[in-house]
């Protein structure tokens, strides 16, 4: 299987949208928040999003298999 | 002839013990006694220990004192004290993974896997050790337990999450302790610490009844102030076991007897780009390193930066998955550095995990066919050498960088697809630094081979700090 990089335009989400996904995420995940975790919060997801979005730049074929139980 | 003082065992190798105990020089007992008396005497500084098994220990070298007076085999690690990284079950402890919430947990019943097969080799387990709150950390801190210390200057980290385990093995405490890594938990603090680890294969160590923490990445394995020990260790850990679903049924590959075949053949390369040094002590222990083995050529691995960005993803995801029902319930109860990365994490789209772990089949076999060409890597193990506890950030070039997210950004993107690596401590003066020996998968023996090369040349080595 072939991957290559691509560049392609992937905004990060802005920052209503981050506050947005944490309150509905909170919902969906049954979470209680308390006000004075949110900037922590906020501060790791948009690192992990970050993270995510050049992963995500990187072309690869629709055949490629995550690796489940993963062998070396 | 019984003629060994208790400090002749002062930061002697684990072989020297076993042979020490296996000819009658000493018995079992006098060797525990003298490690708890260290113990007491240098924890308190270090901050390794969370439980000393003290009555379980001294019990145990009385039975392999009295197996070999009946002239039963008691293995080659026969008196060897160890301790293991407070994520392993130790029957009768509450595994604490690190954390305050595991502290209401019952005890365990029945040791981890691999405390199993040292003892049956004749190694006598002395205790649990500090580590990370729930391995989500590299810096060896921990809110609930205070930060371990690193032995060479107590005012800085010992590195982590195995923090504990690289302090005390740093330290002289015990000659062998275990550890885990799941994204450099092992590497990093053996680089602070100045001593030498081993990440073994993804699978090739049962990680049966221990804490988990990310288990598409989390690997164990063993720290030691020498190669030899390093191997000692692994070989009697290592087996198939049904009970860990990511064991692979790989056949024990002793590694020991192999140690002082010629390494002089083996191809060692430099990993260049992200890898690059840009620092004082990486650059030099990496070239001291390299030269030390012939090493006169670099080797890319591609899309290492993308890799250490698909391992921060999974692992956010997974250990959030982990924890989601305790992040309901007992949330007040978690270090809040680790509680939000956690909540954080459990917000992640799944999309993006699945896309991180697609990328990751893809990436492993791009890396793997580098070792076509040659034997082994090298690359740096930490970009600096051990910060001051508390610090937040580090230089790194021109840039200032945070010290919790990125001491591990040379290690991620190597356990990230199980690669075996042996971390060497070269010795700077005052703080040594680590370098990682990289091999393919299931090559344990290529990158001890190699780091036993280095230490017989003098290159690397485990400085004895000074108390």
């Amino acid at each position: 299987m072939k991957g290559r990089k691509t560049v392609r335009q992937s905004p990060l989400p802005k920052r209503d949208a981050i506050d947005s996904l944490v309150v509905a995420s909170a919902q969906a995940l049954r979470l209680t928040l308390d006000p004075s975790w949110e900037a922590g919060i906020k501060f790791n997801l948009q690192l992990i999003l970050r993270h995510a979005a050049l992963v995500d730049e990187f072309s690869l074929t629709d055949d490629a298999e995550p690796a489940a139980i993963f062998h070396a | 002839m019984l003629d060994m003082l208790a400090t002749d065992f002062d930061f002697m190798p684990a072989a020297e013990i076993a042979a020490a105990v296996g000819s009658g020089r000493s018995t079992a007992l006098a060797v525990i006694e003298a490690t708890l008396a260290r113990i007491r005497e240098r924890d308190p500084l270090l901050n390794s220990f969370t439980a000393v098994t003290e009555q379980r220990a001294l019990l145990r070298a009385e039975a392999i004192d009295a197996m070999r007076t009946r002239g039963e085999a008691i293995g080659p690690l026969a008196g060897v004290p160890f301790a293991v990284k407070n994520l392993f079950d130790v029957s009768g402890l509450s595994t604490l993974a690190g954390s305050k919430i595991n502290r209401d947990m019952p005890p365990a019943t029945r040791d981890a896997a691999l405390i199993e097969r040292l003892e049956a080799a004749g190694a006598i387990l002395v205790g649990a050790l500090n580590m990370g709150e729930y391995a989500y950390d590299f810096t060896g801190e921990n809110s609930h337990d205070g930060a371990s210390r690193n032995p060479h200057d107590h005012e800085r980290m010992s590195g982590g999450s195995s923090g504990g385990s690289g302090a005390a093995v740093g330290g002289g405490l015990v000659p062998l302790a275990l550890g885990s890594d799941t994204n450099g938990s092992i590497r990093v603090p053996s680089s602070l610490c100045g001593i030498f680890g081993l990440k073994p294969t993804y699978g090739r160590l049962t990680r049966a009844r221990t804490f988990p923490f990310v288990a598409s990445l989390d690997h164990l394995g063993p720290f030691a102030r020498s190669v030899r020990d390093l191997a000692l260790a692994y070989d009697a850990m290592q087996g198939s076991d049904a009970e860990d679903p990511a064991c692979a049924g790989r056949p024990v590959e002793p590694v020991t007897p192999l140690l002082q075949q010629d390494a002089d053949g083996l191809r060692v390369a430099v990993a260049a780009g992200y890898f690059k040094c840009n620092s004082g002590e990486t650059c030099y222990a990496i070239d001291r390193v390299s030269a030390a083995l012939g090493a006169n050529r670099d080797v890319e691995i591609p899309q290492a930066e993308r890799a250490r960005s698909a391992a921060f993803v999974i692992t956010a995801a997974e250990g959030a998955s982990l924890h989601l029902n305790r992040l309901r319930t007992l949330a007040r109860d978690f270090d809040p550095a680790v509680r939000d990365r956690l909540i954080a994490g459990a917000m992640t789209p799944a999309s993006l995990v699945v896309k991180a772990q697609k990328f990751r089949r893809w990436y492993r076999d791009q890396v793997v066919k580098l070792f076509d060409e040659v034997d082994a890597i090298l690359a740096p193990a930490t970009p600096c050498t051990a910060p001051l506890i508390g610090q937040q950030t580090f230089r790194r070039g021109d840039a200032e960088l945070p010290v919790r997210a990125n001491l591990g950004l040379y290690t991620q993107p190597i356990s990230f697809i199980g690669l075996p690596v042996v971390a060497v401590p070269v010795p700077l003066v005052p703080l040594p630094i680590g370098v990682q020996i990289i091999a393919a998968p299931w090559r344990e023996d290529v990158a001890l081979r190699l780091a036993y090369a280095l230490e017989v040349k003098g290159v690397v080595a485990a400085m004895r700090p000074v108390f």
